[in-house]
């Protein structure tokens, strides 16, 4: 047998708060996802206003760093370098949208998030980003909290 | 030009948060979908330890009671079963007729669909009605 850890829904909403919270007023609405490290939705919320596609985006993106275990830029720069295209993947839900974040533990992958509907990629990749940071904060914090104290 | 009312995250938010209120010792976790009047998610929720199919159920009823304006219950005994007609019928494979579904409604409009997966589809719909009535939105 062998366990494999995966994101709790607290780790989620505490994920998708901190994207939230991230965003400015000039930010169009957004759509916020996080999902497990196969790909399934824990959380998603759509801001008032933000569109359909807005939350398919969010999704994808979100999906696409969890199940690719690759951030969504830097899986655009890999597949532009190999010479190959999504369509190599076979996958509808692979993007290469900017703004989808792995979430890990360590090396292993517990999720993604996906940020969508800011107004332009690179800032739906930098609010993802505050959501990112805050899931891994989470794991910063586990660690100390089983941490033995020195004798 | 005419405007169309929807339903926004606070009222999806009020919705969740009585229902997590309401869930018993002995429920298994859910699966919530909360969707504007065209189906597409405003929130969607998994707990700890519910199968992802039970979301995708979820989005497929709450799709299905706001886009076709009818708590999918209603739907699977006047339009499916009574009617001996498929769910191929409607070409549309996000439509479903599992019982949990329901149509929000404000003044007649539908604004949105609400529904769970997780548990036997009476209770998925019994707590689906509890975030439904907690919105306070008056068909």
């Amino acid at each position: 047998m062998i366990t494999n850890l995966t994101i709790s829904l607290e780790d989620a909403k505490t994920a998708v708060s901190a994207a939230l919270a991230a965003a400015k007023p000039d930010d169009g609405p957004i759509a916020v996802c996080v999902t497990n490290e196969n790909g399934d939705p824990a959380y998603l919320v759509r801001q008032d206003g933000a569109s359909a596609t807005d939350v398919r985006n969010a999704e994808r993106k979100a999906y696409t760093a969890a199940f690719i275990g690759r951030d969504t830029s830097a899986y655009r720069l890999q597949i532009a370098h190999d010479g190959r295209t999504v369509a190599d993947w076979s996958d509808a839900m692979i993007t290469t949208l900017h703004g989808g974040w792995t979430l890990r533990r360590g090396s292993q992958v517990i999720g993604g998030i996906g940020v969508a509907g800011s107004g332009g990629e690179d800032r739906d990749e930098r609010l993802a980003l505050a959501g990112a940071e805050a899931a891994a904060q989470l794991a910063v914090d586990a660690w100390r909290a089983q941490r033995k104290p020195r004798p | 030009m005419f405007t169309r009312k929807s339903l926004g995250l606070d009222d999806a938010q009020t919705a969740l948060d009585a229902i997590l209120g309401a869930l018993s010792a002995t429920d298994s976790p859910i699966a919530l979908a909360v969707a504007d009047e065209h189906g597409v998610p405003v929130l969607c929720l998994r707990q700890d330890g519910t199968p992802p199919r039970m979301l995708r159920r979820a989005r497929a009823k709450a799709y299905t009671a706001a886009n076709l304006g009818m708590d999918t219950v209603v739907f699977r005994d006047t339009a499916v079963k009574a009617a001996s007609r498929t769910l191929e019928d409607w070409g549309d494979p996000m439509i479903t007729a599992l019982q949990g579904g329901l149509t929000i409604r404000s003044g007649g409009e539908v604004v949105g669909g609400i529904a769970l997966s997780g548990n036997p589809t009476p209770r998925d719909q019994a707590l689906a009605r509890i975030g439904l009535d907690a919105m306070g939105i008056t068909s």
